[in-house]
């Protein structure tokens, strides 16, 4: 069953189409990285879903409901509080907004804060807050009236290596009970947390999918042999009608690995190593952002 | 209902954390005072700096309650006004604009409650502001220049009170309309300054919302005449739903410009 229809989506700026007849489907308890370079859309796209954006055109339903502000949260790419309130009252306010019955909602969200490894400054005013800690709470605040869909604009882009992680792993745990969309042009976080991939490009949905089909899709599978002097791979390229770059020589994966190796040992020429490589996410991405 | 409740309580808190509760009542508790004192001592104060030639004689008008009440709310209707536009004018507009307001407007909250709930806080404090200003400039009006009828000057109050509701009706209908700095120039366009060209030309017609406080002056002086009063209460009344008309249109209007 799916959970959310997102059906030609599209949204015109002075007759520019920024997003372009967008169409997907998100299944439940699934993460879906869409990604994309600057200005592919991907913003507008999630404003448009959480309904700060009007669309010009197309629909988004969350199981046949046009309003689906109940059962959604959403972290900006920059989450602004208001300073003068405290992160538990912040996310009280919040839940209270979202229709969380007040009984209970003080436990729910002090739990919620201490989840997200906020308990020690639940009292501590929101403006001496840290980037880090912002993230936290504005994924503690998107949560506290427990959605159906999270959806978050570039959630770990403007933090430290180790915000990312820890913040990443978070995520990892609310996808066992909610389903989430994320955009993101860090491909390395994308590969850890994602069951679907969506790729943009001008405003187009160029590329969909799971990791897994995109990554045999594009894979380009090759031979990388690793020799120890340019000239005995300068010369095994010319012969192999390889690709040589410096010490490297790429081979086209069609042939059996048995007899990349024995052309080798009939060439008798020291090597480091032969390996099958296939293209990384970064790869694929250049490929489909500039195909 | 409690998402318009939970709106007011933040607006609310909004203002009390940041000391408007406190600042603005105490301007225009000072601006009250001011009145009184300076009217009553200025012949002691210019003969103790002044230099004035020997045997200088100056001719101070006998003043009444009523003219020092009139001064006050000349002040008010000046420095007051520009006080209540300054603090309220960026409610809704620097909202948008830092982007406090989209973890709001994802909600499923109405347009109408997010104005609403502004509104009535800041009429809110402009109220006590002025309810205490007026008070505390009456107290030593009494003291220094003799008192008037309690009931005549709650009445005068009162219609200061509703002119303030369509004061910051304005207000914030143009911080949900424009951004913080149109919104301002705006609101100083249509209110200190509508007054001085309202009372520069506008004798021909006696109705105009900006003449309400002067109506309500006329309370005191006991020379209100009650259809012009009733007219320009009707006409403020009017003005003021229709401020709120446009500010709830505007809010939900430029909802999509909130800072993603």
């Amino acid at each position: 069953m799916t959970l959310l229809q997102v059906e030609q989506l599209t949204k015109s700026f002075v007759g520019k189409n920024v997003v372009d007849k967008v169409s997907f489907a998100l299944e439940p308890l699934t993460a879906t990285a869409l990604i994309g370079p600057n200005g592919a859309g991907k913003t507008t796209t999630m404003s448009m879903i959480v309904g700060l954006l009007q669309q010009t055109s197309g629909t988004v339903t969350m199981q046949g409901v046009l309003d689906i502000r109940h059962s959604i949260g959403f972290l900006p790419q920059y989450p602004q509080f208001y300073p003068w309130l405290s992160a538990l009252e912040y996310v009280e306010m919040v839940g209270k907004l979202s229709g969380v019955p007040a009984r209970g909602l003080r436990e729910k969200s002090v739990k919620m804060l201490e989840y997200v490894g906020l308990g020690d400054v639940l009292h501590k005013k929101t403006a001496t807050f840290s980037g880090g800690m912002k993230q936290r709470l504005g994924i503690a605040q998107a949560i506290i009236h427990d959605p159906k869909l999270l959806l978050l604009d570039e959630p770990v882009s403007a933090l430290d290596p180790i915000g990312r992680q820890e913040v990443m792993n978070l995520l990892k745990e609310i996808q066992q009970q909610t389903t989430i969309l994320y955009s993101t042009h860090i491909l390395h976080d994308a590969e850890k947390m994602t069951d679907q991939v969506l790729f943009m490009k001008n405003g187009q949905l160029v590329e969909q999918g799971s990791l897994v089909s995109i990554q045999q899709k594009y894979a380009d599978p090759k031979y990388l042999i690793q020799f120890v002097q340019e000239q005995d791979a300068a010369n095994f390229a010319m012969r192999y009608e390889g690709q040589l770059d410096g010490l490297y020589v790429y081979l086209p994966a069609q042939q059996p690995m048995q007899q990349v190796l024995s052309s080798l040992v009939a060439e008798q020429k020291e090597i480091v190593k032969v390996e099958r490589v296939t293209a990384s996410l970064d790869e694929i991405f250049m490929k489909v952002a500039y195909q | 209902m409690t998402q318009f409740s939970v709106l007011l309580k933040k607006e609310f808190l909004e203002s009390w954390r940041s000391f408007k509760f406190l600042w603005i009542p105490l301007v225009f508790i000072l601006l009250g005072v001011t009145e009184p004192l300076t009217n009553y001592y200025m012949e002691d104060i210019l003969a103790a700096v002044g230099n004035m030639p020997e045997g200088f004689q100056m001719l101070f008008p006998e003043l009444t309650a009523a003219d020092i009440l009139l001064s006050t709310t000349g002040q008010y209707q000046l420095i007051g006004l520009l006080v209540l536009i300054s603090a309220f004018i960026g409610s809704i507009s620097r909202e948008r604009h830092n982007g406090t307001a989209t973890l709001l407007y994802v909600r499923p909250i109405s347009a109408t409650t997010v104005f609403a709930s502004k509104w009535i806080i800041a009429s809110l404090v402009s109220i006590i502001s002025a309810v205490l200003g007026y008070v505390a400039s009456m107290y030593y009006t009494a003291i220094l220049f003799g008192s008037v009828a309690v009931s005549d000057f709650v009445k005068m109050l009162l219609t200061y009170c509703v002119w303030l509701l369509l004061v910051m009706a304005i207000t914030i209908a143009m911080s949900a309309a424009f951004q913080t700095g149109a919104a301002a120039a705006i609101a100083i366009v249509l209110l200190p300054v509508g007054l001085l060209i309202d009372s520069a030309i506008g004798s021909f017609w006696p109705w105009t919302p900006w003449k309400l406080a002067n109506h309500g002056l006329s309370f005191v002086t006991e020379t209100v005449v009650m259809k012009d009063f009733g007219m320009a209460l009707l006409f403020t009344a009017i003005a003021i739903i229709s401020f709120i008309g446009i500010g709830i249109l505007a809010t939900k209007r430029n909802w999509r410009l909130t800072k993603v």
